[in-house]
């Protein structure tokens, strides 16, 4: 055994408990050792294994060369570009005032996913799904219901990626997949596709990634406690954080609208988060936000090829309304990008203590001075 | 089927110690005998039991020793001969009673406690020597040395104590116990006596029978004069007796199970003409002038006895007294080093000890053979770990609370006591169980933990109880947890039955020791009935069973009880078939890889899952396979396979 050899022990005291676990799943609900337990990843068991961990290998926060993993999606360097490769950028919406009407904002995921199962691009989706005590579970969405049902955010962590660990042992090999993630879920799942995993479904099989636009995901522990003790969790019907300056957190419920200041809300965000440098899903085929500014549009960043192939043809069948995006509101999507990099690269270098170290965030030389400058 | 009962005198049956008690209660009369079980001792009341319609006496196994003893001093105050057996724990457990009867005395019949020792604590959470009870309590106290004094003095005390109008004590060993030996049957009586309390005068004491310890001062010098009669019926007991020289180099004073080894050593060492074996019977009271014609005589005495220096220490302090001595013998024995004073003792230890006095050398064989034969042993022998049987409910639940605390991540821990379940504490059960000690103390120090939460303790606490355990030992300690608000869970293992020393029923089975069905006790009305919430799980629902564990711990507050209800598989087993059958599929197995480690040949760890090297995967072994299925549902990669029979 070597040094470098990393086993699930590593895993706990460099990531884990060094508080960078964004909760992502890529881990857990593979072996039988880890596993997801409100808001933790349990080690329930000692894993004898000395090397090739998987559960190290795949953690979005252990080392991760960027620039190998850009090389592998786009056959292009990692840059300096703030929201990533991106091959157009657009806002959009549903033309089914049905979905817009169940979705967060403009309903693009949910038409995109709809769309692809209809034309058997895809067989299920791994997506989050809000249960009825308000906490997110990793769900296998099979048809355009499923998907209806998993619409909405609700702001808090989600360990996904466990629903794509467990297909192996529940539904096998050769299902093609569509995989609705955050930016360190899709992380996880390019450092996947650069070194297929053992054991687990294929790889392969992912046939569509969809990066959701994150700035921090709130504690599913924490937050979901504070929803407890000041909520009926039964009444809740959805979240949202208006535009700003509202500087609002809003519940529905169902007998009315219950407002917290957003700083309020803010204390129960994953600490993790600060050390994120993504906000756009930089690795996704597609990556759909919110449009600021523009009520009821996503904003959608097109950037691989089958992403785009896929995007023509929702738009040739007319299923999403598309408009350009608004310079100004291009520009302040790439400073906000923007700032979660350099926010990022600063807490990373004091939390290494050493500005050449930015611990998982694998750069090539140069640009994290270029981007900080 | 035990031939306890057999109505032949005068012929030999072969009985193990135990059974030889049995016979010899029968032949004194016995008419009431009541038990716990506990090794070594369960098989007195067992093969009592199997007998009990036929010879006309009545049988039980009480909720606890106490009990039991007590249920039999009830007989005796009414006339009828009684025992109550009990391992050593068993005595701990009955001696407030024990040393209030000894000032209030026995009724008309005859009342004996058996406790059999288990020296080396082969079944046992302690080891202990209970002869010191008696000196401590003024009580007679005999012990056998073979199985045919195991039956001659049971029916001999009996005698003794409704004479003395005391109870009295066999102490027998587990060798003794469980060994197997002849015994020559005497008479069984024919006439079976009539129960009644008396209440009329008693006319040596000039008033009204009670069995009152007041005025204890009084009742106390009473039993020290009967303690002299004790005495003097000992000086002349059969059970004493010498064997060598007239004046031997060096004199043995043995009893129990030591007499053999004693007899053994001596003959193997060829010293009969030059060491004394002195072996008594009778306990406690010493019988003084027995013992002083032999101290005398030699100018060496090695003790040899079994856990403490009680022969030792109490001989020396008589020969401290004597007058008739010019000078004392040198003594060897525990005190000196040359024998231990904890675990069993055998021949090799006693001739060891015996060599060494006399400057002997003894090679029993040579050492070369020794060396290839434990080297043999080792290479033929596979090495077995204490485990839970192959479908024990106990290795599910153990899972699921070795979970439950991971999950719930507060360094939460289990409290145990003696049991089955006891095993906990090693791999079969996960290393689980971090304080194990006499029965019911988990819950008892569960109470203590789970009132820390001023001094900053919010560690969840699970105490693990047996169900046998439950009604023994533990319904004080759950009421005392539900009266002062203590937070822990009561984790009843119910596999209905006392498993581990016989599968004996208990009063949560509806069936006696005598066989005749009885009310079934429930354990979660009663703890319901004190206000606890209480939970009933199947184990072998692994998820059900966690997540239920895990919703009592995060909700807090006081004593909670989870009862995990399985029947123990040993006894399923003989009922009914397997459920599942159970294989591995070699495709889907990925043994040591990344993704599993052999979750279920290296931690979960039943018998009747294999780790097939060559292969590098796992597999069943269907010949100990119980075919609960618990393993399909641990298996990550859903390699196990259950089908369902």
């Amino acid at each position: 055994m070597t040094a470098n050899v990393k086993t699930w022990k590593e895993l706990f005291s460099e990531v884990i408990e060094a508080g960078l676990c964004t909760l992502c799943g890529a881990c857990s609900g593979f072996c039988p050792y880890l596993t997801y337990y409100k808001g933790r990843i349990v080690a329930v068991e000692n894993c004898a294994r000395n090397g090739d961990a998987q559960c190290y290998g795949y953690c979005p926060r252990t080392y991760t060369d960027l620039d190998a993993l850009s090389q592998t999606v786009f056959a292009s360097r990692y840059d300096e570009a703030p929201i990533g490769f991106a091959k157009d950028v657009v806002i959009a919406r549903s033309t089914d005032i049905a979905v817009r009407a169940r979705s967060q904002y403009g309903g693009v995921v949910t038409t995109v996913l709809t769309f692809a199962l209809e034309r058997g691009l895809i067989d299920s989706i791994i997506m989050a799904k809000t249960l009825p005590d308000k906490t997110l579970r990793p769900f296998l969405a099979w048809s355009a219901e499923d998907v209806v049902q998993c619409a909405g955010s609700n702001y808090m962590a989600c360990p996904v990626l466990e629903g794509y660990n467990q297909i192996a042992k529940n539904s096998g090999n050769g299902n093609k997949l569509a995989i609705v993630a955050t930016p360190c879920q899709v992380l996880a799942i390019t450092k996947m596709k650069h070194k297929p995993p053992q054991n687990r479904s294929n790889i392969n099989d992912i046939k569509l990634v969809i990066g959701l636009f994150c700035t921090w995901a709130l504690s599913p522990d924490r937050f979901h406690r504070f929803l407890r003790e000041n909520l009926d969790l039964a009444e809740i019907v959805k979240f949202d954080i208006p535009p700003p300056p509202s500087n609002r957190f809003d519940v529905y419920t169902k007998s009315g609208v219950v407002s917290f200041p957003l700083e309020q809300i803010r204390q129960f965000t994953m600490p993790a988060c600060a050390y994120c440098f993504d906000m756009t899903s930089e690795f996704a085929d597609i990556s759909v936000g919110a449009a600021e500014g523009i009520e009821g549009w996503n904003t959608v960043i097109i950037r691989t090829d089958s992403g785009n192939e896929l995007w023509q043809l929702i738009l040739a069948e007319g299923k999403v309304e598309v408009n350009e995006l608004p310079l100004q509101n291009l520009g302040h999507l790439k400073e906000a990008a923007l700032l979660k990099k350099r926010r990022a690269i600063s807490e990373l270098r004091k939390k290494s203590g050493n500005v050449n170290n930015l611990l998982y965030m694998g750069l090539p030389p140069g640009l994290a001075d270029k981007l900080i400058a | 089927m035990s031939g306890i009962a057999i109505d032949a005198p005068g012929t030999s049956q072969l009985f193990i110690g135990n059974e030889a008690i049995a016979r010899g209660a029968l032949e004194a009369g016995v008419g009431f005998a009541a038990a716990y079980p506990g090794t070594p001792s369960s098989e007195i009341i067992g093969s009592l039991a199997q007998v009990a319609k036929e010879a006309g006496i009545y049988v039980e196994w009480s909720v606890n020793e106490i009990v039991a003893l007590e249920a039999a001093a009830g007989a005796s105050f009414a006339g009828i001969r009684a025992l109550a057996a009990m391992k050593q724990n068993g005595v701990n457990v009955a001696s407030d009673f024990l040393a209030n009867l000894v000032m209030s005395g026995t009724g008309r019949g005859g009342l004996l406690l058996i406790h059999c020792d288990d020296p080396s604590a082969i079944s046992s959470s302690n080891e202990q020597d209970t002869r010191p009870i008696a000196k401590w309590l003024d009580i007679p106290l005999v012990e056998p040395g073979d199985f045919q004094e195991a039956k001659d003095m049971t029916k001999w005390l009996f005698d003794l104590s409704e004479e003395l109008g005391t109870i009295c004590l066999l102490r027998s060993v587990t060798r003794i116990a469980h060994a197997r030996g002849n015994v020559k049957l005497g008479e069984l009586p024919k006439v079976k006596p009539k129960a009644y309390f008396d209440q009329t005068h008693d006319l040596k004491n000039v008033m009204p029978t009670k069995y009152i310890p007041v005025p204890s001062p009084v009742r106390h010098f009473f039993q020290h004069m009967k303690l002299n009669r004790a005495r003097e019926k000992f000086e002349i007991a059969p059970f004493n007796r010498y064997v060598g020289p007239q004046n031997p180099e060096l004199l043995l004073i043995t009893c129990g199970s030591c007499w053999l080894y004693s007899l053994d050593a001596v003959k193997a060492l060829k010293l009969e003409d030059r060491v004394g074996i002195l072996k008594l019977g009778t306990i406690w009271p010493l019988p003084e002038k027995f013992l002083e014609q032999y101290v005398t005589k030699a100018p060496k005495i090695l003790f040899v006895e079994e856990i403490d220096p009680f022969l030792e220490q109490s001989v020396m302090e008589l020969i401290a007294g004597l007058t008739s001595l010019d000078h004392y013998p040198v003594f060897y024995g525990k005190r000196s080093g040359h024998l231990n004073a904890y675990g069993e003792l055998n021949p090799d230890m006693v001739i060891k000890a015996i060599s060494n006095i006399l400057g002997l050398t003894y090679q029993p064989r040579p050492v070369e053979y020794s060396s290839q034969a434990e080297s043999f042993r080792k290479s033929h022998v596979p090495e077995r770990s204490m485990t839970f049987c192959p479908g024990c409910p106990h290795r599910a639940t153990f899972w699921a609370i070795k979970n439950a605390l991971k999950l719930d991540g507060r360094n939460g821990f289990v409290t145990g006591d003696i049991g089955c379940y006891s095993m906990a504490i090693g791999p079969a059960g996960f290393f689980q169980v971090r304080t194990m000690h006499c029965m019911g103390a988990g819950a008892g120090i569960a109470n203590g933990l789970g009132r820390l939460g001023q001094f900053g303790f919010d560690q969840p606490v699970l105490a693990v109880v047996g169900d046998s355990t439950f009604y023994h030992a533990t319904i004080p300690a759950l009421v005392n947890g539900i009266y002062n608000q203590s937070n822990f869970i009561l984790v009843i293992l119910d596999n209905s039955a006392t498993a581990m020393t016989g599968f004996q029923p208990h009063p949560g089975t509806g069936i006696t020791a005598m066989g005749e069905p009885t009310k079934v006790v429930s354990m979660e009305a009663l703890c319901r009935s004190l206000g606890a919430r209480v939970e009933v799980c199947d184990p072998f629902d692994l998820k059900a069973t966690t997540a239920t564990l895990l919703d009592m711990m995060t909700e807090g507050g006081g004593a909670k009880v989870i009862i995990m209800r399985r029947e123990c598989e040993l006894v399923r087993s003989k009922k009914q078939d397997a459920p599942y059958k159970v294989y591995v599929d070699q495709d889907k197995c990925i043994g040591e890889d990344c993704g599993c480690d052999r979750l279920c040949t290296r931690v979960f760890l039943c018998p009747g899952l294999v780790w097939d090297k060559k292969a590098g995967k796992s597999r069943i072994d269907e010949v100990i396979c119980a075919g609960c299925g618990v393993c399909a549902d641990i298996c990550p990669r859903g390699a196990i396979v259950k089908e369902a029979r």
